[in-house]
């Protein structure tokens, strides 16, 4: 059974069409790639997947359950979470406080009114590891407005990945990287456990092919084609989209 | 950590100390301060940890007040009656909340504002009960356990006490999971709830607190002015106590009791000169709204880093939130 | 109910519809275009009516009198926009305060010029009758009151569809940066709508003084209902605030017949209502 199945979904915005039929499917442990020129539709297709915009038909499925119209925060709860393209980040906290956020929102205090946060052990152990894990154990007490923007990206994953979830999206997660912090991020996906699957909406193709398993190419809110790398790569009509008619592959 | 169980102690003692200090007028007037405290306290919390801005919160110290007042000559029980003015104005809170907090932020500021004129309303209307404009007395009689009291430093004392059991209720509550959760939904709304918070419950958790602790200051009222009038509830009210936010500062737990107890003051010392304090009071709050930056907890921060500029308080940790909501569109 | 006795009813709140509506127009307009809750227009409401009738007082006609203390008061509102609104644009807080501490000046001193002895208006002379139809009596200042009502919602329509400062004033809302870029003086268009809501507001001052009178506390009321009206009708909404407007006055006034004490939690409990089915009200956007 696939982890996430996307089934015919249709979104339009008044009398824009912005995604059209849409279906595509994850396999559990895969790591399964988004891409598309700018416009394609892709952030409002996560947009979409997460329920924070309302499909107009078409359903959605959570390891076979149906999550088409659940409320987005109940669908941590269920294993699925996300990332967003632009830093969505708590800027005035720490590293720490933000760890401490994220990994609250699936522990059972999390409706306490008069004990403090920071007493809980478990808390503080699963922070700490977070931290050591990725070498970030100095940044633990800079505010997120001043860390470096990969440091920031690097959060940005990291705090969708406090929940343990099953499946994680990652929205473009090394845009306006250099190329050396695409490189390490590119890793650091790499690194990330089996047991976790990921779709991703990636732009450079260099990240794209070292770490998909399948490819779905998006087109004017279209897919037009769910396939392997190399299907991809060698399709006519995705390198006329990329390539043809003066376009410019967009890092 | 020690600092502040420092500042603690010392303001234990010039609590202690001031009833000895002052006139029967200077202790009256402190202790009607305690409870503006209170009052205040419980609106910096939605407006400074929750991101409420409520123009109505009068109307929950107006339920505490009135419960008071009539249930008064009925229970002589003075813990029972707190505990219902607590109850009512939780109660109230939390279904009003529950409507109100699905609102944008225009909305909830007049939708609290109807409320709030509208208990105004009933409180005018309802004569046979309320005595309406004219108000009513409150006879019943603050009774803790030992003995009746009436004294300007037994009313004093109570007063004190309950203020600084809010005080740290808040603290805890601050510092807990929720208050935790909430300042982190004022911060960033569609990232908590991407983390997988259900935002609107912990909004009407705290709105319902907030509105409890603002019925607790309603009721010690009661038993201080024992006389109610439906002014406790009007929207003026509510922008007075706003007000008292403002001045202290947003985003600090103490903030708007030090800014309760500077109005309180002027209000006090300028009304005995001219029957116009609404006007200087109007005309302040544009200048501070026009010049000010943050109220005084921030004047405060910036004063102690001029003078101590070895370690410098970063003056962003008590900035007011304004969130930027960015539409996630592609 | 007698019939005659229903038609002034229905007139009456039709009326007071009208008023709510010109002074509730004004409110959301001003919401709508500059994201500003101006917690003073109650106040303007207030010296829209004091003012006239301290004309008619110095002999003026009630004519006169409504067309100065309109041209005051929009006079007023540009100063207040030029000194203290264009300071705060975009920061909620600040104007909410700035406003509430406007109206709190505005009031008292009003308090102070005119006591607070409760006034009444006289009907103008000319409008002081009555026309019958069968049984049915329709006093003529009612009705006068419900035509300019009509006459309002026509030129906001015409404004607003018809020309191109009505398709500025909506893109503004949108954009504002873009509309600058435009060469369009946002600076002026505000000023302009503040204007134009006070000038409403004490239109509605003017015209309610025969039917409300003046006394203290009354920009208190007429502001609660006001805002309530906007409520209903969603914000920036002129269209749903005449929709809630009418429906609010009528509640208002068959409610005082009926339960007296209550007719407030009604109009209350009827915001209520809506907010629950529509968040946005009859008429606001979707976007929260």
């Amino acid at each position: 059974m696939s982890i996430l199945k996307v089934e015919n979904i249709n979104k339009s915005f008044k009398t824009l069409q912005v995604l059209q039929n849409v279906s595509l499917e994850v396999q559990p442990g895969e790591r399964h790639v988004i891409i598309g020129p700018n416009g394609a539709g892709k952030t409002t297709l996560f947009n979409c997947i997460t329920n924070v915009l309302p499909i107009d038909s078409g359903k959605i499925f959570l390891e076979g359950q149906e999550i088409s119209n659940m409320p987005s925060s109940k669908l941590v709860h269920l294993g699925m979470s996300r990332t967003f393209q632009k830093n969505n980040l708590f800027g005035n906290l720490t590293v720490e406080e933000n760890l401490h956020l994220a990994l609250t929102a699936t522990k059972r205090y999390r409706y306490q009114m008069f004990h403090a946060l920071t007493k809980h052990i478990d808390l503080k152990k699963e922070t700490d590891e977070i931290l050591a894990q990725w070498e970030i154990s100095t940044r633990r007490n800079v505010k997120v407005n001043n860390l470096s923007y990969g440091e920031q990206r690097l959060l940005e994953i990291l705090l969708a990945m406090a929940s343990k979830p099953k499946i994680l999206l990652l929205d473009e997660p090394t845009s306006g990287m250099s190329p050396a912090e695409t490189a390490q991020t590119a890793e650091m996906i790499q690194k990330l456990p089996r047991t976790v699957s990921i779709l991703i909406i990636e732009h450079d193709m260099d990240v794209v092919f070292s770490i998909a398993d399948r490819i779905t190419v998006l087109h004017h809110g279209e897919v037009i084609l769910s396939g392997t790398p190399e299907e991809v790569r060698n399709n006519e009509e995705v390198r006329k989209i990329y390539f043809g008619g003066g376009a410019k592959a967009h890092a | 950590m020690k600092k502040n169980i420092l500042i603690f102690i010392v303001f234990l003692l010039i609590a202690f100390v001031l009833p000895f200090v002052l006139s029967v007028y200077g202790i009256d007037l402190v202790s009607e301060i305690f409870i503006m405290a209170i009052f205040a306290m419980s609106l910096g919390l939605i407006m400074g940890y929750a991101g409420m801005v409520s123009l109505g919160h009068a109307g929950f110290f107006g339920i505490g007040a009135y419960t008071v007042a009539l249930l008064g000559p009925h229970i002589p029980n003075s813990y029972l009656l707190l505990f219902f003015s607590i109850c009512l104005s939780g109660l109230l809170a939390l279904v009003t909340g529950a409507i109100f907090i699905r609102t944008s932020k225009f909305y909830f500021l007049m939708i609290t504002l109807a409320f709030g004129q509208l208990l105004f309303a009933l409180a005018w209307q309802l004569k046979q009960w309320t005595g309406g404009a004219d108000g009513m007395k409150v006879s019943a009689p603050l009774n803790l356990g030992f003995g009746e009291i009436v004294s300007p430093i037994g009313i004093y004392s109570v007063m004190a006490a309950a203020f600084i059991i809010v005080y740290l209720l808040l603290r805890f509550f601050v510092e807990s999971p929720v208050g935790k959760i909430v300042k982190g939904i004022m911060e960033n709304e569609a990232r908590m709830s991407a983390l997988g918070y259900d935002v609107r419950i912990y909004k009407l958790l705290t709105y319902t607190f907030s509105g409890a602790l603002a019925g607790f200051a309603g009721s010690l009222y009661g038993f201080y002015n024992l006389f109610v009038s439906p002014d406790v509830s009007s929207w003026m009210f509510s922008g007075q106590v706003m007000m008292m936010v403002i001045i202290g500062g947003v985003g600090t737990l103490i903030g708007p009791a030090i800014g309760a107890g500077l109005f309180i003051f002027l209000q006090n010392f300028i009304s005995t000169y001219t029957e116009r304090w609404p006007i200087i009071m109007g005309a302040l709050l544009v200048i501070l709204v026009l010049v000010g930056k943050g109220g005084i907890i921030h004047w405060f921060a910036l004063l102690k880093s001029k003078i101590f500029y070895k370690k410098r308080k970063n003056s962003d940790d008590y900035a007011p939130q304004h969130v930027e909501k960015e539409e996630v569109v592609n | 109910m007698s019939l005659s006795i229903f038609s002034v009813q229905l007139l009456t709140g039709l009326a007071y519809g009208m008023l709510y509506f010109m002074i509730a127009a004004g409110l959301t307009i001003i919401l709508g275009v500059m994201n500003i809750v101006n917690l003073a227009h109650g106040t303007l409401f207030l010296l829209g009516s004091y003012m006239a009738f301290t004309f008619m007082n110095q002999q003026f006609s009630f004519w006169i009198a409504l067309l100065l203390s309109v041209a005051v008061t929009a006079v007023i509102g540009i100063i207040i926009e030029k000194l203290f609104i264009r300071q705060i644009y975009g920061k909620e807080l600040e104007q909410v305060l700035l406003t509430f501490g406007l109206a709190f000046v505005i009031a008292d001193t009003a308090k102070w010029i005119w006591g607070t002895e409760p006034q009444t208006m006289a009907v103008p002379a000319l409008l002081d009758s009555s026309i019958s139809i069968g049984p049915m009596v329709f006093p003529f200042y009612r009705l006068f009151v419900v035509l300019i009502g009509c006459l309002l919602a026509l030129l906001l329509w015409y404004f607003e569809s018809k020309t191109r400062i009505g398709a500025i004033i909506r893109a503004g809302v949108d954009d504002r940066a873009m509309v600058s870029a435009l060469g369009i003086n946002v600076g002026v268009v505000f000023t302009g709508v503040f204007a134009f809501g006070a000038g409403l507001a004490a239109l509605s001052g003017v015209l309610g003084g025969p039917l409300i009178g003046m006394y203290t506390g009354m920009e208190s009321d007429i502001l609660v209902t006001s805002l309530i009206v906007v409520v209903i009708g969603g914000l920036g909404s002129w269209k749903g605030s005449f929709i809630g407007a009418i429906l609010i006055g009528l509640i208002e006034t068959f409610g005082k017949i009926w339960f007296p004490s209550l007719s407030m939690l009604i109009v209350f409990l009827l915001m209520v209502v809506v907010l629950i089915i529509r968040p946005q009200g009859l008429f606001g956007r979707e976007v929260a």
